[in-house]
């Protein structure tokens, strides 16, 4: 089979049509789908899992927590003052840091895991780029493509 | 009118921003530049002459730069409440506010971030106040809320780049599409070579949701550290557990009326009203009377806690705040934020763009005048009559202030002519 590529300016037209191929048998391997917006429904019909984007989330928001955690409690430690009568090791005011930072690295992390998963930037992109414009673009590849 | 057309035109009402600037334009930025080069020119006399060129001195260490602090870290929780925690609870009327408003978070934190700066003595050695190895094994004091307040801003304003920059990748892509020549390679670079593949729209929303999630607490906790720098000290008016929520509800406050000082003549200029209806401002206009009620009702509390408490010392305090030297700032406050916002239970009030503009003007106002109340007068009236004093701004602090607001304007135009004052790939799904 060739590689088609079907075109279309409406939403609707574009679901139909990708609900047929999947119901004709062709792969999600074989697809590739350009969308003007994100349509929730186009991850429902090819029943895409969540991803490994959350992970990287969990693992820089507990690296960001316990790092921040530890980088106040080794201050603390390495120079022992006490100030204000308060203990050397004041977890209250230490679990606002390790807080701050568990949302900094989470987000980071996010970010960076986001840029690996979604392959960006894209280099051959970035010099010439491809755009489908408003349009929703589907191709099916022929097979061994 | 089709979906294709539709989303067509979206792409060039919105991108007529991106125009060359017209004379209007050019006049409004040329004068917040100079506002903002009179306040750099001020801050080196300041830091060349020493603090002393400030009104600020023994009893009131903090004057209107501490002030100033407070207010613009207030204005930018409102963009992250309008772009991540009204997307949570999916608003639809956010598309039509958030790309600005997050805008508008970036800038008032850079801002609210240069004043602890200018505030300090020897602002050349302000790197003490990071955590880094040195040879005298010195660190910062982790249980001061000072270092706390370091921590917070910085991850707040970087959490918002990074919320704002990725919401943005998409229409980047659009603006290079439409764009030629150099500005289509500078916005081609920025878009990251996006393309609106399945498989990045895919992360994209999966990233947009997981940032939303972690933006969302820092609308609760950055102002609540922020008012811990007052409320953890023992000073009357300060060391009370209501001021984390009370500065939570005035920051949404100040920053939804920002938001509506800077949407209502975009709107205009930019011939936005198909895409921001009134509708759209009146859901705004809901949300700073609501937060209005919960200041009017903060406000009642302190003063309850004050005398029934029964301290004498702080009694005193909150007697001269109404009818001290600050006395008459004190009922601008109270007409600026209680009073004058009540007038938006009428619906035909709410849904008058010009009313809600000068309401706006007038919260803003007295929320200012609230941190420099609020800051001034418990530092002025403490324990001890024998060290009583008052406070009157120098002109270096006013031309700093002033400043502020020049520089937070600036950005903000130059804002309008570089990115999308809209989110076209959302408001795309709304069409």
């Amino acid at each position: 089979m060739m590689t088609q590529t079907y075109q279309y300016e409406e939403a609707e037209a574009f679901l139909s049509k990708l609900r047929e191929l999947l119901q004709s048998g062709i792969s999600q391997e074989q697809l590739e789908l350009q969308l003007p917006y994100h349509l929730p429904e186009v991850e429902q019909l090819l029943e895409l899992r969540p991803g490994p984007l959350r992970f990287f989330a969990l693992t820089g928001g507990l690296s960001g927590f316990l790092g921040g955690l530890g980088l106040c409690i080794y201050t603390a430690l390495s120079w022992p003052l006490i100030t204000g009568g308060k203990p050397i090791v004041s977890l209250p005011p230490f679990l606002i840091i390790a807080y701050l930072l568990a949302v900094l690295f989470g987000s980071l992390a996010s970010f960076a895991g986001f840029l690996l998963l979604a392959r960006l930037p894209k280099r051959d992109n970035l010099l010439e780029p491809s755009d489908f414009g408003n349009h929703f673009v589907i191709v099916v590849k022929g097979e061994g493509q | 009118m089709d979906q294709l057309a539709a989303r067509e035109k979206l792409e060039q009402d919105v991108l007529k921003g991106l125009r060359r600037p017209g004379k209007w334009y050019l006049l409004g930025l040329a004068f917040c530049t100079l506002l903002f080069v009179n306040a750099l020119v001020l801050w080196g006399y300041q830091a060349s002459q020493g603090l002393g060129v400030a009104g600020i001195m023994h009893p009131v260490g903090w004057g209107v730069y501490i002030a100033n602090f407070v207010f613009w870290v207030g204005i930018a929780h409102s963009g992250t409440l309008i772009s991540a925690v009204l997307y949570l609870f999916r608003a639809r009327f956010r598309t039509s506010f958030n790309r600005t408003a997050e805008a508008m978070t970036i800038f008032a934190l850079m801002v609210a971030g240069m004043f602890p700066l200018i505030h300090l003595g020897r602002v050349e050695i302000f790197y003490y106040l990071l955590p880094y190895p040195n040879q005298r094994n010195l660190w910062p004091n982790f249980r001061s809320p000072l270092v706390w307040d370091v921590f917070a801003i910085t991850t707040y304003l970087i959490v918002s780049l990074v919320f704002f920059y990725v919401g943005t990748l998409p229409d980047l892509a659009i603006v290079r599409r439409r764009m030629t020549g150099v500005r289509a390679r500078i916005y081609s670079f920025f878009s990251l070579g996006w393309t609106g593949s399945l498989g990045q729209w895919k992360q994209y929303s999966r990233l947009y949701l997981l940032l939303a999630a972690f933006a969302t607490p820092l609308v609760a906790s950055v102002h609540s550290i922020v008012s811990w720098d007052f409320a953890v000290s023992i000073l009357p008016g300060w060391h009370t557990t209501i001021f984390a929520p009370y500065f939570v509800a005035g920051a949404i406050f100040s920053g939804t009326a920002m938001v509506i000082i800077l949407m209502v003549p975009l709107r205009r200029t930019l011939q936005l009203q198909p895409y921001i209806s009134i509708d759209h401002f009146e859901a705004i206009a809901k949300i700073l009377l609501f937060t209005s009620l919960i200041i009017s009702y903060a406000y009642l509390v302190e003063y309850g806690l004050a005398f029934y408490g029964h301290n004498q010392v702080e009694m005193e305090l909150f007697r001269y705040r109404a009818l001290g030297h600050y006395s008459v700032l004190f009922w601008l406050m109270i007409i600026c934020n209680s009073l004058v916002p009540l007038t938006l239970f009428i619906k035909r009030l709410r849904r008058n763009l010009a009313y809600l503009f000068v309401v706006a003007l007038l919260v803003n106002l007295g929320m200012w005048i609230e941190r420099f109340i609020l800051i001034v007068t418990s530092l002025a009236r403490d324990f001890d009559p024998y060290a009583w004093g008052t406070y009157t701004p120098s002109w270096v602090e006013i031309g700093i202030t002033f400043g502020s607001f020049g520089l937070f304007f600036m950005l903000i135009l130059l804002f309008v002519k570089t990115v999308p004052v809209l989110s076209m790939s959302e408001l795309k799904e709304r069409l």
